[in-house]
This record gives structure tokens, C-alpha cells and sequence, in this order.
């Protein structure tokens, strides 16, 4: 298990630096100087030039790397344009939103966690336990309803839905308020309906995959030797289909939400621009479009953490669920 | 992004001039009002700087005001602002030396805003200019507001650290367009850049090499706000800045909500343009123009005091249009943001084939194109309707919607073969199409060319551009002539790259006629402008005039007094009110 751990870290720790080299060459590879956004309207080349030079994007490609590097592990000295000292993190300054990305990770990020991890857990539940359902009375109305459901909400897009969700629920029977972030320590109320649209819209089109992959695995399962094993030791309906095929059917869908949720987690700007909020997506979206280094350095990065940290958690859950997983 | 004035000499403390199509709150109709004639003056009487504004008719306290928009504002931090959305935010928040008295249907009138008057003109020669501070201005902390503190505010904006806002008066100080070379803020915090002085806390003195008479319009832009040397932050002041004006930043989030609440310290009876009616607006960012014009067409809750800062999106155009419930709503006034088909005169050296293009021109098709009345009127002048002197003529009268006879005429049989250069996005594409079709239809031969969005501003501005063609806009940072004549069309400027000149016009006969009205005493300019205006026009007509900008905007029910701003073609929010 230890050494499962360390090897899993490692490669990650690998993976993140990899991510980080690339993005790094692949911002220089885009066709935009970020120094003409900093001053759009009177500049002269020398002025840009001397911009250029005090923001370090003169220096050789490797050293800018390395002071970026070191400002994340012990902090480092900016210069004056970009806000002096920074302690580590030092994730750089952004001189298109004029403040430490520090300070903007800090604020995006708990909108994106406070939109992803409610609409997760709903999908789950209402992905699986459809899937669950439709496979234990397959055949009937209900399979075929639950089937339908999940086709529905699979080929449906999300700026489609959530324009819908908004239109009708928002702006025409005004059951609910525009969709906005408010921290849940200032009003976890304001925080839940505020954000229950973005919840149900990402649901909806999430949950018809997991509907239709753990009704097939739970197909699977059911006819498997050890669930008519169970039956036949005479094993009541509820703890066969719950305890035994249930924890081998989820696997794989472990693995998928694992995958979904890191993903999620590292930017949902179809959901954020649909409704309107600034989470951790439209952020690194904005950043590219404005050529902004330093941002689009962290949002890839914190976004690449959450796809790996996803990553190993799956691996280690499999263990938990199914015992004939064996880490090593 | 747009082009704007580069500096010029010169200029007008131009007194009664007519001021045609200017913002119009549209109480009833939905139309473009292009025909009012309004006399804007610079206030010699101190009476009209001194406070309080005159209350608005409807207006009370109370309520939060709402401002949507899709995208942050770049700086709030007085000196590095320059965006129309900070030039507009900004006034909340910071008060300059001088501002304009706008009220909305096309009277502007400058005066002074923390000085007594909009300035001295010492010598009479524009080169020593003298503001005096009133009295009873105060920062957001009680502490009262002097010459120093302006004097400082002017003086870190030549910090190359705090970059983005307007060069003029740096530029001029210095006389030199490298100022933070030749003066640097860094080692001289404590002292001033040369030419200015503060004789006494309450007196400011500029001293040019040169004249600048365009002194009083350059102050009424954010770089002349005050601020305490103790409380400059450097970069970090924008995310928080220091208050001299009715309202003070109470919480930024970065990208998401501005909240300003009122400062207690502001004194109305100093004020002679802003007032203090809602207890708190609130700027918030992120909807897109869709979202955010959707919003406040529902009109529920908080979004009834709200305003769409972005125009009404072309998918929502048809909806605003055709819905008699938002005619109160809807506010449709043409900017002073000028667009013209730009010929490359060094190129295009025939006056017959640059005629025969000003014929050609279809000005109404071209306004379809772009998505109609509510996104622009077509213009026949050089300066847009809104400039101090304006006078509505049209050199060559072809129609709303162009004379392919006598542009033929004018051809004689040729059929020149133009290339039109033209930039990569989707509206320039669209205007392409439109502007070939209609010039071939008089026996031109247009060739488009693309230029990448990114660079096209800075390849057209190369002396020696390989494009015949090109459309230009231009959007003044005060509504004077000296702003743009001078820098559009004064063949003295042209030089290897960056110009404004983009036509590469350059006629002995005009630029000594530019000098001429330069030296006129201030008050004469503004209808000697608008003469050169028609004469460059009829004798040259280096560009096709083509059309202005039209702001677009719907508020909720409950948002009153948001007119459009005569100077910038935005919404301003200084009378801005929840009803009740």
C-alpha cells in the first residue's frame, strides 16, 4: 500500500511538472505579446520594450521557468509593476487583472468546488441509482423511461439546458434568483439557490452516462456465478443486489466519476458562462484569451492537481470496494 | 480597441459653439436623434463649477444601483485608466480638475471639478496654465484635498509601473513622448515633474515649453486625481483606490462584484455634476452580453435597478425593437466614435478616383450590414456630429444610398483596381463584402486583402502600408476639433510608423491652415474647425466618412436618470437613481 502511495505520487508529481513545462512553451507558441494589452492605446516600442523588460519576458525562456518554479516553493521578489514581494505560493501576478493570482485562485477556486462537488454527488446518486433501477426491472416501463432519460440528457448540450433552465425557471416564472456565488459560511441559503441551477443542469447531462453505464454493468454483474451463488445459498433479494453485485458493478463507474469530477473540478466554463458565475474555468478561459501567463499557469496546473489527485483517489477506492482489487 | 487622440497642440477654450446629434435619453421613441443643435461652452463663470448639481427630476435616495457587464473593468486606478468602462466608473469614485457638465441631450459644458474653474491661461499664451482647488473637498478619510495631492497624483502617472491611462500631460510636461526617461517618478518621489508646481496648497500651475491649449479638456481625464503620497499603493491601488468622490470602494472582487457605498466626506456643494442618490452601486461581471441585456429585459428583483453596460446584442436587437414595454427602457443615442473608409492617399493619388469613392458609397447598406439604426448612422463629415463647432454638410451628395452615375461620371470610363485591406474579424469581413459590392457596382475593381485582427491597427499605421483601403475609427478623448483635424490630417505628422494619419494626407495649403486656426484665440476655433472640416472634404477628400457608433443600452424599470455620455458614447452614471 506504501509503496503504491509513493510510486503514485511520484508519477504524479512527474505529470504536473511535464504539464507545467508545456504549458510554459506552449503560451511563447501563441501569437500574442501580453505587454501591448498593458498599455493598448499610447504606447511607443521603446516604452514596450522597457515594459517587457522589467516584467522578466525578456529573459531566456529557462530562467523565467526557473524564477516561476522557485516563486512556488520559496516566494520571490516581483519588482514594483507586479506587486513587490510574493510568498510562496507564488503563483506571479497578473497584469491583466492587476492583482497576485494567489488572491484570484483564491476566490474562483471555492465557486467551481461549490459548483462541482453538489452537482457530482447528484449525478451519482441520480445517475446510478437510475441505472439501478432499470437494470433490476429491466424490460419494463421504468427501464425504458430511465433509458429514455439518460439518451435525453446525453445528447443534449449543457449552454442548451442551462439556457432553457434559466429562461423558464429565472426570467419567466421567476421561481428562482439569477444564478450568483455567495460563499455558504456568509448564507448557505443565498449559496445553495444561487448555484441549485448549475447543480441541475450539470446532473441532468452527467447522470445519463453513469445511468447507462452501471445499468449495463449491473446487467453484467447479475449474471455473473457469484450473485446466483448468493441467490442459491438463499440470500435475501436486497442483499445480493446492494452488497454483492452492487459493489462489483460500480468499479468502472468509480473510475469514470473519478475522471469526471477531476475534470470538473479543473473547469467547467460551459457551466460558468452559461450562468454567469467567474469560477475557476472562465478564469483560465479569459486568461488565454488575454494572453495571461501567470493565470493561465496556475488554472492549468491546479486543474492538472485535481485530474491527478483524482486519479489516485480512484485507484485507492477500487481497493476499498472490490476486494479482488489488490494494490501493489 | 480603439485609436485614440494623440496629443495635439493647440485647441479650443472654445466658448458658445452648436453641438449637433448628441446623447438623447429616449423617453418615447426608439430613433437616433441626429439633428440637435446644442450650444456647449467652457464655463468662464465660476458659478457654473461651484456645487451643488441640480437635482434630477424623479431622483431619491436610497436602493442599489446595478451595473452588469461581461468583462472586468482594466483599471480603476485613477491614473492608469482609460477603458470606457473605467472612464466611466471612475467619476464615482475620483474627481478631477476639471469635468464635463453633461445633461444628456447634448449641452456639454466644461468646468472646473476640484478646481474653481476649468484653468488660467496665465500669459495668455497656453504655456502657463493656473488651477485654483476649492475649498471643502475632502478624501474618503476626512483629510482635505490640496494642490499637493493632485500635484502627486500627476506625478506617479509617470511611474512606467502604472501604465495603461493617458499620456498628454505627461507628454507635455516633459516635452517628450519618452516622459519616464525624462523624468522618473521612482527617484523623485518626493519632488514634482518639471513644470509643475504647487505655489500654495491651494494652487496648481502647469508651465509647457510649448502651448497647450487643450490644457482644461486634458484635465477632465482621470490622471488629474488626487491622492495622498501616503496612501499610494502602487500597483495594488488598483483593487483599492483612494476616494475623492461620492462613493468609495467598500469590497472588490476581482472579476466578479464591485461594491461602492457612499463617502461621507464628499460635499455636495462642491460638486457641480455628480450626485450621492443610491446607497450603494454595485458593478457586477461575468454574464455575457446575452445574459446580462436578457437580465435586465425580464426586469425582476434586484436586475430593476440595473443597467446592461455592454449594448444590446444583435440577437436581442429585433426583441428590444419590436416590444412597446421597453421603449421606456431603451436608450439609442449615435457616439462620438467616427468610422471611416480610409484611402491610402499615397497610393491613391488621383482626387477624381477619391471622389468618385465618396460617391460610390453606400452608407445605408452599410448600417444594414452592421445590424442597423441601432448599431449606426451614417455621417458625411469628418468630425462626428458631437464635436465643440460642428456643422452638418455633405461634400458629395449622393443618397443614402450612393451615386453610381456620378461616381462613373467622375471615372471617366477607368476602372481603377483597389485593394482593400481589411482585418480577420467577423464584423470587418461583413463590411468587406458589403463595401466591394457596392464600389464595383461603380466600376471599381476591389481586391480584399486580410490583415489579422491582432496587428491590424499597427499595419495600417506603417507609412508605406500596401493596402489601398481600410476602414479607421477614431474616437476622441475631448470634443474638440484640435483633437482630430490636426492629428488625422496634418501631413507635418507622418511618419515611418504609428500614425494616426492614416490616409498619409499631406497638403501644404491644409497644414498651414491648421496652424492658422491653432493660433486663432480659443474661443474662435470651433466653427473654424468645422469650416477646414468641409473644405478638406470638398478639396481633397482623403477618406469616405462613413458612420458613427450607436450606444444601445436597456436599463430595468426602476434605474433612472443613466444618459449616454456626449464625450465618451457610454453609459454615465453621475445622475444615476432607483426609482421608487
Amino acid at each position: 500500500m506504501a509503496r503504491f502511495l509513493i510510486k503514485r505520487i511520484f508519477s504524479a508529481v512527474l505529470t504536473l511538472l511535464a504539464v507545467s513545462v508545456l504549458t510554459f512553451l506552449m503560451f511563447f507558441a501563441l501569437p500574442r505579446d501580453p505587454v501591448t494589452g498593458m498599455c493598448p492605446k499610447n504606447c511607443n516600442p521603446e516604452r514596450l520594450e522597457r515594459v517587457r523588460q522589467e516584467l522578466g519576458l525578456s529573459d531566456p525562456l529557462i530562467t523565467q521557468y526557473a524564477g516561476y518554479m522557485k516563486g512556488i516553493f520559496t516566494g520571490r521578489d516581483l519588482g514594483s509593476a507586479q506587486g513587490g514581494q510574493c510568498d510562496a505560493p507564488c503563483l506571479g501576478w497578473s497584469y491583466v487583472n492587476n492583482e497576485a493570482v494567489l488572491d484570484t485562485i483564491a476566490r474562483v477556486l471555492p465557486v467551481t468546488l461549490s459548483i462541482v462537488i453538489p452537482a457530482a454527488i447528484l449525478w451519482l446518486l441520480l445517475g446510478v441509482g437510475l441505472g439501478m433501477v432499470s437494470a433490476l426491472r429491466r424490460g419494463t416501463w421504468l427501464d425504458r423511461a430511465a433509458i429514455g432519460f439518460s439518451l435525453t440528457g446525453a445528447s443534449l448540450q449543457l449552454y442548451f439546458v442551462g439556457a432553457v433552465l434559466l429562461l423558464v425557471l429565472v426570467y419567466n416564472l421567476r421561481l428562482l434568483p439569477v444564478p450568483s456565488y455567495t460563499s455558504i459560511f456568509d448564507d448557505p441559503v443565498k449559496w445553495a439557490s444561487g448555484l441549485v441551477l448549475a447543480w441541475l443542469a450539470l446532473a441532468f447531462l452527467f447522470s445519463a452516462i453513469y445511468a447507462r453505464l452501471s445499468r449495463a454493468q449491473m446487467l453484467e454483474t447479475l449474471s455473473e456465478d457469484f450473485v446466483r451463488t448468493a441467490r442459491a445459498k438463499g440470500l435475501p433479494k436486497p442483499q445480493v443486489y446492494g452488497r454483492h453485485a452492487l459493489r462489483a458493478a460500480i468499479t468502472p463507474v468509480v473510475t469514470i466519476a473519478g475522471l469526471d469530477v477531476g475534470a470538473a473540478l479543473g473547469g467547467t466554463v460551459i457551466t460558468e458562462t452559461t450562468f454567469g458565475i467567474q469560477g475557476l474555468g472562465r478564469t483560465a478561459v479569459e486568461a488565454v484569451r488575454a494572453g495571461d501567463l501567470p493565470t493561465i499557469m496556475a488554472t492549468v496546473l491546479i486543474a492538472a492537481v485535481f485530474v491527478v489527485v483524482a486519479n489516485v483517489l480512484v485507484d485507492l477506492l477500487y481497493a476499498a470496494i472490490d476486494p479482488r482489487v489488490r494494490l501493489g | 480597441m480603439r485609436p485614440r487622440v494623440a496629443a495635439a497642440a493647440g485647441g479650443a477654450i472654445a466658448l458658445v459653439v452648436a453641438l449637433g446629434a448628441c446623447s438623447k435619453n429616449t423617453g418615447e421613441g426608439t430613433t437616433v436623434d441626429t439633428d440637435r443643435q446644442q450650444t456647449g461652452v467652457i464655463a468662464t463663470d465660476p458659478k457654473d463649477s461651484m456645487g451643488p448639481a441640480a437635482e434630477v427630476a424623479g431622483a431619491r435616495k436610497g436602493g442599489t444601483f446595478t451595473i452588469i457587464r461581461e468583462t472586468p473593468i482594466s483599471h480603476l486606478d485613477p491614473q492608469r485608466t482609460y477603458s470606457f468602462a473605467g472612464l466611466m466608473t471612475s467619476p464615482l469614485f475620483a474627481r478631477y480638475l476639471t469635468t464635463w457638465k453633461d445633461d444628456g441631450k447634448g449641452r456639454l459644458v466644461l468646468v472646473g471639478d476640484l478646481a474653481e474653474t476649468p484653468g488660467t491661461n496665465v500669459n495668455n499664451d497656453c504655456k502657463v496654465w493656473e488651477f485654483k482647488i476649492k475649498d471643502g473637498v475632502k478624501f474618503e478619510d476626512g483629510r482635505p484635498i490640496t494642490s499637493k495631492e493632485i500635484a502627486y497624483g500627476i506625478a506617479r502617472s509617470f511611474d512606467p509601473d502604472l501604465s495603461g491611462g493617458p499620456t498628454y500631460l505627461q507628454e507635455w510636461l516633459a516635452d517628450s513622448p519618452q516622459f519616464d526617461t525624462a523624468w522618473d517618478f521612482k527617484k523623485n518621489r518626493t519632488s514634482l515633474p518639471p513644470g509643475l508646481t504647487t505655489p500654495d496648497p491651494k494652487t496648481l500651475r502647469f508651465e509647457f515649453a510649448k502651448p497647450r491649449c487643450d490644457l482644461p479638456f486634458a484635465v477632465s481625464l482621470p490622471t488629474t486625481a488626487p491622492l495622498p503620497a501616503d496612501k499610494d499603493t502602487g500597483v495594488n491601488l488598483d483593487t483599492q483606490p483612494f476616494s475623492s468622490g461620492p462613493y468609495k470602494v467598500a469590497k472588490n472582487q476581482v472579476g466578479v462584484q464591485l461594491t461602492l457605498d457612499r463617502n461621507p466626506h464628499w460635499d455636495p456643494n462642491t460638486d457641480p455634476v455628480r450626485h450621492q442618490y443610491p446607497d450603494q452601486f454595485v458593478w457586477s461581471f461575468g454574464p455575457t452580453a446575452d445574459a446580462a441585456n436578457n437580465r435586465v429585459i425580464a426586469d425582476n428583483g434586484a436586475d430593476q435597478s440595473a443597467i446592461a453596460f455592454n449594448f444590446v446584442p444583435a440577437s436581442l436587437v429585433a426583441r428590444v425593437a419590436n416590444d412597446p414595454a421597453l421603449k421606456s427602457r431603451t436608450i439609442l443615442s449615435p457616439t462620438p466614435s467616427a468610422n471611416q473608409l480610409v484611402i491610402n492617399n499615397q497610393r491613391v493619388k488621383d482626387l477624381k478616383i477619391r471622389q468618385a469613392l465618396n460617391y460610390a458609397i453606400d452608407r445605408e447598406g452599410m448600417v444594414k450590414a452592421l445590424g442597423g439604426q441601432t448599431v449606426a448612422a451614417p455621417m458625411t463629415t469628418l468630425m462626428p456630429p458631437s464635436t465643440i463647432g460642428y456643422r452638418a454638410y455633405d461634400a458629395y451628395p449622393a443618397g443614402p444610398n450612393g451615386n453610381v452615375d456620378k461616381a462613373k461620371e467622375l471615372l471617366g470610363g477607368q476602372a481603377p483596381e483597389l485593394v482593400l485591406g481589411v482585418a480577420d474579424n467577423s464584423t470587418e469581413q461583413r463590411q468587406a463584402t458589403q463595401i466591394k459590392a457596392n464600389l464595383e457596382r461603380a466600376g471599381f475593381k476591389i481586391t480584399i486583402r486580410n490583415i489579422p485582427d491582432d496587428s491590424k491597427l499597427d499595419e495600417v499605421k506603417k507609412k508605406g502600408n500596401p493596402w489601398d483601403l481600410y476602414i479607421g475609427n477614431w474616437a476622441a478623448d475631448w470634443p474638440s476639433g484640435a483633437s482630430i483635424l490636426p492629428v488625422l490630417y496634418d501631413g507635418r505628422t507622418i511618419k515611418a510608423e504609428g500614425n494616426s494619419n492614416q490616409s498619409y494626407f499631406n497638403d501644404p495649403g491644409i497644414n498651414a491652415e491648421i496652424d492658422r486656426i491653432l493660433a486663432l484665440s480659443p474661443a474662435d476655433q470651433g466653427p473654424e474647425w468645422a469650416k477646414l472640416d468641409e473644405r478638406i472634404m470638398k478639396e481633397h477628400a482623403p477618406v469616405v466618412p462613413f458612420y458613427v457608433d450607436v450606444a444601445h443600452v436597456v436599463h430595468g424599470s426602476k434605474a433612472g436618470g443613466v444618459f449616454i455620455s456626449s464625450v465618451f458614447g457610454y453609459p454615465s452614471f453621475v445622475n444615476a437613481h432607483v426609482k421608487q
